[in-house]
């Protein structure tokens, strides 16, 4: 268990495990036997490691949702619901400026040159730049595209949703985490029975 | 022939060029006969003079692969094929079918030939049925071949999704042709056509059978990889449409509660996400293994208070100097520069003093930022300058002068040589 340590302790600090953020781990936690151990080891703590539905990222949930438990999820769940529609808007950000038609996803790298090339090139990229560095969930003051690119990947790497694999260099790898939130949008237009499963035409939707 | 074209250029007087629209014009002329013949996979003497006939012969575009036979040269086959893009319809199958009747007419010659006892003419359709044999299976890799490069580099000639889920559709089918393929091949007719010829046998039969038992093998593969490689594709489709309906709606609907999931009797998995917990330690002095390392932490790790003292008098040293100029400015930045220390201390890995200026959001030039970093660096006791690391971060100003500009700095702390330095 000794040579796990770092392991349980990124874990036990809130830390997604993905193949991006740390493949050796990743690779480790599919094994049952081993989550079986960690498992015996965090109950005291009422933790568990759990996954997302296609199991491509390991984090910690609660065993018993105790008072104090849900006290947290709420807060977590209402702060995540809150910054979804910036996140959303992020990432279609990202995937229309670099030309892409399927959304971001795990393993995906974005050159932040290249990102900002593609966006100081349009117009209405700025724009949506701009109105979205605004956004609380970024608090980005600058007025400059480049600064304000700096500071929402800065905020998103911070909230886990991108990994920077070298330090001073300026490309962050998509991690895991996107999936669970992915998974938590579907989850909710599901339950909410959200009326958006009908082609909306885009005229609409810009409105 | 009497009428020039206007410019007779350099190609025309090429004997090469005469040749072949000769060719080129001889297959139009016979169009009709020769597409019959390619639909039908056998070519009608009778469709032809005996004097066109001899022509299309010499022109290599008919060929008598045997006696009986009649047919259009492969590469003619090919040809049409590729222009009417008719290869993925015809390809595989009737490949199949004309090499296995091809085989059987070899083979029948080859018994013919031994029973004759004409040792040189069987050795000769020996060969030519080995050949045939090999161009099957060749066939069947190269498509094969083909199939596995389109998925390694994940149709990556062409680019969006919608393109890309048409290829592995495409793929599949091809994939679909060459197993259909692989199912005309009857190797209970081939044993029997074999006999009791060992080297027919061989040839037909235990040959054959493993070629394609490999690629049977092979495509299974492919087709589990496009398969994949197809789901992902969708997914990320959806999850880009659900991406979109999903922003669209919170845009249109400000105000949407979303259920108290965390409160109901049943939380749902994907809600359930533990806070984290850090397991913090401390200095502890009980246990007396540890002093020795601990006394060399200690003497490694520059002391927080002789630093902030050092620091003051640099300060103070320093507003003296130029309390005549502007002095509460300089101070200011004085007392930024050694907060930006401070953070350095702090942080467990090196700060770039451009992306702290961005990240503090101060008002300083960043030259002249930079230049306070250096200069208060330069400043340090000697014995506390050994403690940080300082990286300069710079780029010729011009190919023709050793003028280098500074465009960051990066400062970090020096713990047992630990420091990575950025760039």
């Amino acid at each position: 268990m000794i040579e796990n340590g770092p392991l349980l302790e990124r874990l036990l600090e809130g830390e997604y495990i993905c193949s991006i953020t740390d493949e050796h781990s990743f690779h480790k936690l599919q094994n049952e036997e081993l989550v079986d151990d960690l498992n015996h080891f965090l109950r005291p703590l009422n933790r568990r490691v759990a996954k997302n539905d296609d199991g491509s990222v390991y984090f910690l949930a609660y065993c018993d949702l105790t008072q104090n438990a849900r006290q947290h999820l709420s807060h977590q769940f209402t702060s995540t619901v809150q910054s979804l529609l910036p996140m959303l808007e992020w990432m279609q950000l990202v995937q229309e400026a670099l030309g892409r038609d399927g959304a971001l996803s795990l393993g995906d790298t974005i050159k932040l040159q290249d990102f900002e090339s593609k966006v100081v090139d349009n117009q209405s990229l700025i724009q949506r730049l701009a109105h979205l560095a605004n956004d609380k969930l970024f608090k980005s003051t600058s007025d400059k595209p480049d600064m304000q690119i700096k500071q929402v990947f800065k905020r998103i790497k911070e909230l886990g949703y991108l990994h920077q694999p070298h330090k001073d260099r300026l490309f962050y790898q998509v991690t895991g985490k996107v999936e669970q939130l992915i998974e938590l949008v579907r989850f909710i237009k599901d339950e909410e029975n959200l009326p958006i499963d009908e082609e909306i035409p885009e005229q609409e939707v810009m409105f | 022939m009497s009428q020039t074209p206007n410019q007779k250029s350099g190609a025309q007087s090429n004997p090469l060029f005469a040749l072949g629209k000769e060719r080129l014009e001889l297959i139009g002329k016979h169009a009709d006969a020769l597409m019959q013949g390619y639909l039908d996979g056998q070519i009608n003497e009778s469709a032809f003079s005996e004097q066109a006939l001899q022509k299309l012969l010499d022109s290599r575009v008919l060929d008598y692969p045997d006696e009986q036979r009649l047919q259009l040269r492969p590469i003619v086959n090919e040809l049409i094929a590729s222009l009417t893009q008719d290869e993925r319809k015809r390809q595989i199958n009737s490949d199949v079918g004309e090499h296995l009747d091809q085989i059987h007419t070899r083979v029948q010659s080859l018994q013919a030939a031994r029973q004759k006892g004409d040792y040189a003419a069987s050795e000769h359709h020996l060969q030519l049925l080995t050949e045939r044999v090999n161009d099957m299976t060749g066939q069947f890799g190269d498509a094969i071949e083909s199939l596995w490069h389109r998925l390694n580099t994940e149709f990556g000639f062409v680019s969006s999704l919608d393109d890309k889920i048409l290829e592995i559709e495409l793929a599949q089918r091809q994939l679909r042709r060459i197993l259909d393929g692989f199912g005309i091949i009857n190797f209970d007719d081939l044993i029997q056509l074999a006999g009791s010829d060992g080297s027919l046998r061989k040839l037909l039969v235990s040959q054959l059978q493993a070629r394609i038992s490999e690629h049977s093998g092979s495509l299974l593969e492919v087709q589990k990889r496009l398969v994949l490689l197809m789901s992902r594709f969708r997914q990320q489709q959806d999850k880009a449409l659900l991406i979109n309906r999903m922003s669209a709606f919170l845009r249109q609907h400000p105000n949407f509660q979303v259920g108290d999931y965390p409160n109901r009797s049943q939380v749902p998995a994907v809600v359930n996400q533990a806070q984290g917990i850090s397991a913090q330690a401390f200095i502890a002095l009980d246990r007396a293994q540890d002093s020795y390392a601990l006394a060399e932490l200690a003497r490694a790790v520059p002391r927080e208070l002789e630093q902030g003292s050092n620091s003051e008098r640099q300060d103070q040293g320093f507003s003296m100097a130029l309390q005549s100029l502007v002095a509460t400015e300089q101070k200011q930045l004085a007392k930024d520069v050694e907060d930006f220390f401070i953070h350095v201390i702090e942080s467990p890995e090196a700060l770039s003093g451009v992306d702290y200026l961005a990240e503090k959001e101060l008002s300083w030039e960043p030259e002249m930022w930079l230049f306070q970093i250096v200069a208060e660096y330069q400043g340090l006791p000697e014995q506390n300058k050994q403690s940080f690391m300082l990286e300069k971060d710079s780029a010729p100003k011009s190919r023709f002068n050793q003028l280098y500009i500074i465009q960051d700095v990066t400062v970090g702390m020096r713990f047992f040589g630990d420091f990575q330095a950025a760039g």
